[in-house]
C-alpha cells in the first residue's frame, strides 16, 4: 500500500505525497460508502470490495484479455456499475429495513468476493499496469506521472461528485431523499430509481480508486479488508452524513497511518490501532464527528 | 411429597417447554446433544459440538447486549480476547488451575465491559459501533508491542485442560452452555432487562422518568462483558492456545453473523445461529478452496428471505401471539390457551 | 369527478384503522375531513396518496406485522391504487404531510426546487409558479437562503404547502397544517389556503380545528374510528346535535 518514491529523498515529501494519494483513495471509498449510506440508508459493508473487485475486473480486462487501456476502463466501469446495481436491487434493498441485517448482508458479501477471487487469481500480489510512465520533476522532488495522475483523478472525481451534489439537476433529488425518502415520494421523486443512481455513482468512485491508485501498489483479493475498517472510521469520525466530514477524515487517517510507517517503520504494524486511536480521541471531545449534527429526530 | 414434586415439574415442563413447538425443538436438541457422546465417540463430532457451546455462550451475550439493550457492538472480541488471554497468562505465569483463571478471565471482561461503557455513555448509535470496533484493535495493537509476555503473533500455548478426558470436557463444556445461557435468558427477562429495552427504545425519556440510565448502561456492559469473558477463558482452557485471533476483528463480527442468522433478541436465537453456522463452516473444510464462498452464500440466501434471523421466522410460522394477554400458542391452536381468546381467525405475526 | 375511493380497508397487523371508507371530491372543491385523533384521517390521506403502499413495501424484513391495503382510488377517471407515491404525485395528486416535514438541512429555496422536481428549472412554467408562490407565501422569498430547519413552525408550513404546489397539483392534500399553531398565524394559514382554493386548486384538508376547516370548505367528511361517519356541507352537519356533540365537539 505504502511506495516508496525513487528519486524523492525528504521525508516530509515521502509523508505528502504518499498521504495525498493514499488520503485520496480512502477518501473515494469513504465518499462513496456515505452517499450509498445517506441517501437508500443502507450500510454497505461490500463496499471496499467493490474497490478490490475492480481492481480485479481491471487486471483481467487488461492483463487477461489483452484489451487496451481505454476499453478496459470503459468495460470495467459498466460491468463494476451493472454489478452493483443487481446487488443492490436483488440483495440489499428487500431487506433494508432491518439495518443489522444489511449490515451482515454487505459484510458477508464481501466475504463472497474475497473467496471468488481467491479461487479464481490465488492469494499472491499482483499489480496493475501503470497508466502513465516516466516522472516529472516539481521543484526539487521528483514525482512518477502515475502519482501525478491519481492525484488529479482523485481531485477531479471528488469535485464531480460535489458538482452532482450541488450544481447538477440531480442534486436536489438526491439530497431530498437522502433527508427524507418518504416525503422525496410525495414531490414526484422516484426514490427507489434515486438509490440505485447512488448506488451506481457509489460504484463508480470505487472504480475510480481502483484504475487510478491501484496501479501504484498491488493488489490481492484482501486488499478490502483494511479499507473497510479506514472507510468506517472515516465516515464515523467525519460525522455521519457529512460528506465534507469523511473526505476530511479520510486524509487525517491516511496523513497518521503513513506519518507513521515513515517516521517509526519498526512501529508499522501498528497502524490500525493508532488510527482507532486518533478516532476515539476524537469522539471523546466531539460526539458527533468532526462535521456531524446531532439531529432533533435522531437524539 | 416425590410425587407431587415429580407431579409439579411435569405440569411445569408441559406448560411451559411441550406448549410451545419452539421450545419443544430446543428442549429435544438440548436432550440429544446430552446423549451425544453415548451415541458416538467421534473425537472431531465431540469437538465441534464443544466448541460451538463455547461460541454460543459468547453470541448470546452479543444478544444481551445488542439485541436488549441496542448498544451495537462491533469490538465485541475485547471480551472474548482479554479474558482468554488473562486465563492463558494466570495459568501458564502463576500456574493457578483452571476453577480460578476462567472466573478471572470473566472478571477481567467484566472491566473491559466498564472500559467500552466509557465511549457509550458518550457517544451514540453508529458512533457507539465504531468506539467499539477501535478498542480490540488498539488491544491487538498493544499486544503486538509486548511479545515477551503476550506471546506476539504466535501466542501463548500450552495451557491446562479443562477435564481429564474429552468426554469430561465435552459435558464440562455443554453444561456450562446450559447454566451460563438459562442465566442470561433470565437476565433478558427480567425487570431489568425492560429497562435495557427502554433505554434502547429512547434514551432520553428512560431518563427523564427518573432511572439512572447511566448505572444501567454500565450494568449491561458488565454483564455481557462476564458472560463472553466466561467463553473466552473456557476457549482458553478448552483449545490450550490462544493467540492475537481471539481479538480479531472477524471474531467480532463472526458473532454478528451468528446472531443476526440465529435472529436477535432472544438469548436461544444467536446459539441456534452458533450450533448451525459454525459446525457448518467446519464440515466445509472438506472442500477448503470454496468453503468461505459457499458459507458465505447459505447467509447471504437465508438473510434474503429470512431477514428477520431464523430462529424468529420459524417461531413466527409455528407459533402465534395472543393479541389479548401476548402469551404465545402453537398455530393450531383456535384460541389462547392462557386467557382463552379467539385467536383462530387473527393473522400470523409477520 | 376528480378523486374517488371506493371500501378503502387499512389495518396494520391486527388492529383495523379504516374500514370501507368511500369518499369523492369534485373538482373545484374544498372538501373538509375531520374527526377525533386516532379516527384515521391520516392514514385515509397516506393510503390515497400510495405512502401505505410505499410503507408495506419498504417494511419488508421487520417484525412489525403485516399492513393490509384493501379498495379501490381512483384520481380523473385512473385507477391509481396500484401505482407507486411518486407516480401518484406525477399525475397531480399532491400530499402535503402531517408534521410539515421540510427537507431540514436544505434551503428554503432548495425546498422550493424540490417541490418542483417535476418541472424543469428555469422553465417559462416554473417561473410562473414560483412567482405565484412567492405572492401567495412573500416570506418565503426573503427567506430564500435560509435552511429550512431554523424556519418558525408557522412559515415550515408554509414552506411545506409552497413546495407542494411547486408539483402543479389538481388535488392538494394538506394534512393538519394547523398543528401547534398560534391562533393568529392559523388564521393567517387558512386565509393562504383559501386562496389556494381560490385559485382553482382542488383541496382536501384534514384537520382538527373543525371550526375553520367548516367555516371555508364546500363540503365535509367525519370520520371516527375508521368509519366514515358522516358527510355534507358545513350548515348541514352544524345542525345535527348528536354529530356536534359527540364527534365535532361544537
Amino acid at each position: 500500500m505504502i511506495v516508496l518514491q525513487k528519486g524523492v529523498r525528504k521525508l516530509w515529501e515521502l509523508i505528502l505525497i504518499n498521504g495525498l494519494i493514499i488520503g485520496g483513495q480512502y477518501a473515494l471509498l469513504a465518499l462513496g460508502f456515505s452517499l450509498i449510506l445517506g441517501v437508500a440508508r443502507v450500510l454497505n459493508l461490500a463496499h471496499p470490495a467493490f474497490y478490490m473487485l475492480s481492481a480485479f475486473t481491471i487486471y483481467t480486462f487488461s492483463q487477461v484479455l489483452d484489451f487496451n487501456l481505454t476499453v478496459t476502463y470503459i468495460l470495467s466501469l459498466v460491468f463494476m456499475i451493472g454489478l452493483g446495481v443487481v446487488i443492490y436491487q436483488v440483495i440489499l434493498a428487500p431487506v433494508r429495513a432491518q439495518t443489522s441485517t444489511v449490515l451482515i448482508l454487505g459484510l458477508v458479501l464481501g466475504i463472497a468476493a474475497q473467496e471468488l477471487m481467491l479461487i479464481f487469481y490465488g492469494g499472491q500480489f499482483r499489480s496493475l499496469t501503470r497508466l502513465a510512465s516516466g516522472t516529472m520533476q516539481l521543484g526539487d522532488a521528483v514525482i512518477s506521472n502515475q502519482h501525478i495522475l491519481a492525484l488529479s483523478a482523485v481531485m477531479l472525481s471528488l469535485l464531480g461528485v460535489w458538482f452532482l451534489l450541488f450544481k447538477s439537476r440531480f442534486g436536489i433529488p438526491i439530497r431530498a431523499v437522502a433527508q427524507d425518502r418518504e416525503v422525496a415520494n410525495l414531490m414526484g421523486i422516484p426514490e427507489s430509481r434515486i438509490a440505485i443512481l447512488t448506488m451506481a455513482v457509489s460504484v463508480a468512485l470505487a472504480v475510480i480508486a481502483a484504475a487510478m491508485v491501484a496501479p501504484i501498489g498491488v493488489i490481492d483479493p484482501l486488499m478490502w479488508l483494511h479499507p473497510l475498517v479506514i472507510v468506517l472510521t472515516a465516515v464515523i469520525l467525519g460525522g455521519l452524513g457529512s460528506i465534507k466530514g469523511s473526505i476530511m477524515a479520510a486524509f487525517i487517517l491516511a496523513f497518521v497511518e503513513v506519518s507513521l510507517v515513515f517516521l517509526a517503520p519498526g512501529a508499522a504494524f501498528l497502524r490500525g490501532a493508532v488510527s482507532m486511536f486518533v478516532m476515539l480521541t476524537v469522539l471523546m471531545f466531539k460526539p458527533e464527528g468532526l462535521y456531524g449534527v446531532f439531529m432533533e429526530g435522531e437524539r | 411429597m416425590f410425587a407431587y414434586l415429580a407431579r409439579k415439574i411435569w405440569r411445569d415442563f408441559q406448560g411451559e417447554i411441550l406448549a410451545l413447538p419452539t421450545r419443544t425443538i430446543l428442549f429435544a436438541a438440548a436432550v440429544a446433544l446430552l446423549l451425544l457422546p453415548l451415541v458416538t465417540d467421534d473425537a472431531y463430532l465431540l469437538r465441534i459440538v464443544a466448541t460451538a457451546s463455547i461460541f454460543a455462550v459468547y453470541a448470546a451475550s452479543w444478544d444481551l447486549l445488542v439485541g436488549f439493550s441496542g448498544q451495537t457492538t462491533l469490538g465485541h472480541s475485547l471480551f472474548f480476547g482479554i479474558a482468554a488471554y488473562t486465563a492463558a497468562l494466570l495459568n501458564l505465569r502463576f500456574g493457578l488451575p483452571a476453577f480460578l483463571t476462567i472466573p478471572a478471565g470473566a472478571l477481567a471482561a467484566v472491566l473491559a465491559g466498564l472500559l467500552l461503557s466509557l465511549p457509550a455513555l458518550r457517544v451514540r448509535g453508529p458512533y457507539f459501533s465504531l468506539a467499539s470496533l477501535a478498542m480490540p484493535i488498539i488491544l491487538m495493537g498493544l499486544i503486538f508491542s509486548f511479545p515477551g509476555l503476550t506471546g506476539g503473533e504466535m501466542g501463548l500455548s500450552g495451557i491446562s485442560r479443562l477435564a481429564g478426558t474429552r468426554t469430561g470436557e465435552y459435558y464440562f463444556l455443554l453444561i456450562s452452555m446450559f447454566v451460563l445461557t438459562l442465566l442470561m435468558w433470565k437476565i433478558a427477562t427480567s425487570r431489568t432487562a425492560l429497562i435495557f429495552h427502554a433505554i434502547r427504545e429512547d434514551e432520553i425519556v428512560v431518563r427523564v422518568s427518573g432511572i439512572n440510565t447511566t448505572y444501567y448502561k454500565i450494568l449491561v456492559f458488565c454483564c455481557s462483558g462476564f458472560f463472553a469473558g466466561m467463553a473466552g477463558s473456557l476457549y482458553a482452557h478448552f483449545l490450550r492456545v490462544v493467540g492475537p485471533s481471539t481479538l480479531d476483528i472477524m471474531m467480532s463480527l463472526q458473532v454478528i453473523i451468528w446472531g443476526i442468522f440465529g435472529g436477535v433478541v432472544t438469548i436461544y436465537g444467536p446459539v441456534v445461529g452458533v450450533f448451525i453456522l459454525y459446525p457448518l463452516l467446519e464440515y466445509l473444510r472438506i472442500i477448503p478452496d470454496w468453503r468461505m464462498l459457499i458459507f458465505a452464500g447459505i447467509v447471504v440466501v437465508t438473510l434474503r428471505f429470512m431477514p428477520e434471523g431464523i430462529s424468529n421466522k420459524f417461531q413466527d410460522l409455528l407459533e402465534r401471539q395472543c393479541p389479548r394477554c401476548k402469551e404465545r400458542n402453537i398455530f393450531m391452536r383456535k384460541e389462547c390457551r392462557i386467557c382463552c381468546t379467539d385467536i383462530g381467525t387473527c393473522s400470523r405475526v409477520g | 369527478m376528480l378523486l374517488e375511493v371506493k371500501d378503502l380497508s387499512v389495518s396494520y397487523d391486527m388492529a383495523t384503522i379504516l374500514s370501507g371508507i368511500s369518499i369523492n371530491v369534485q373538482d373545484g372543491e374544498l372538501v373538509g375531513l375531520v374527526g377525533p385523533n386516532g379516527a384515521g384521517k391520516t392514514t385515509l390521506l397516506r393510503a390515497i396518496t400510495g405512502l401505505v403502499k410505499w410503507e408495506k413495501d419498504n417494511r419488508r424484513g421487520q417484525r412489525m406485522g403485516k399492513i393490509t391495503l384493501e379498495g379501490q382510488v381512483s384520481f380523473m377517471g385512473e385507477q391509481i391504487s396500484n401505482l407507486s407515491a411518486d407516480q401518484i404525485a406525477r399525475r397531480g395528486l399532491v400530499h402535503c404531510p402531517e408534521r410539515r416535514r421540510p427537507f431540514k438541512e436544505m434551503s428554503v429555496y432548495e425546498n422550493i426546487l424540490a417541490g418542483a422536481y417535476l418541472l424543469k428549472k428555469n422553465s417559462p412554467e416554473f417561473k410562473r409558479l414560483l412567482e405565484e408562490v412567492y405572492s401567495l407565501f412573500p416570506i418565503l422569498k426573503d427567506r430564500g437562503r435560509q435552511i429550512s430547519a431554523t424556519l418558525s413552525g408557522g412559515e415550515q408550513q408554509m414552506l411545506a404547502i409552497a413546495r407542494s404546489l411547486m408539483g402543479k397539483p389538481k388535488l392538494l392534500c394538506i394534512d393538519e397544517p394547523s398543528v401547534g399553531l398560534a391562533p393568529i398565524v392559523k388564521r393567517e394559514l387558512f386565509e393562504r389556503i383559501a386562496a389556494v382554493a381560490r385559485s382553482g386548486i382542488t383541496v382536501l384538508l384534514v384537520e382538527q380545528d373543525v371550526a375553520m376547516t367548516f367555516a371555508m370548505s364546500n363540503r365535509n367528511y367525519v370520520l371516527s374510528h375508521g368509519r366514515l361517519v358522516s358527510e355534507g356541507t358545513s350548515e348541514v352537519l352544524l345542525q345535527d346535535e348528536d354529530l356536534r356533540k359527540s364527534y365535532l365537539g361544537l
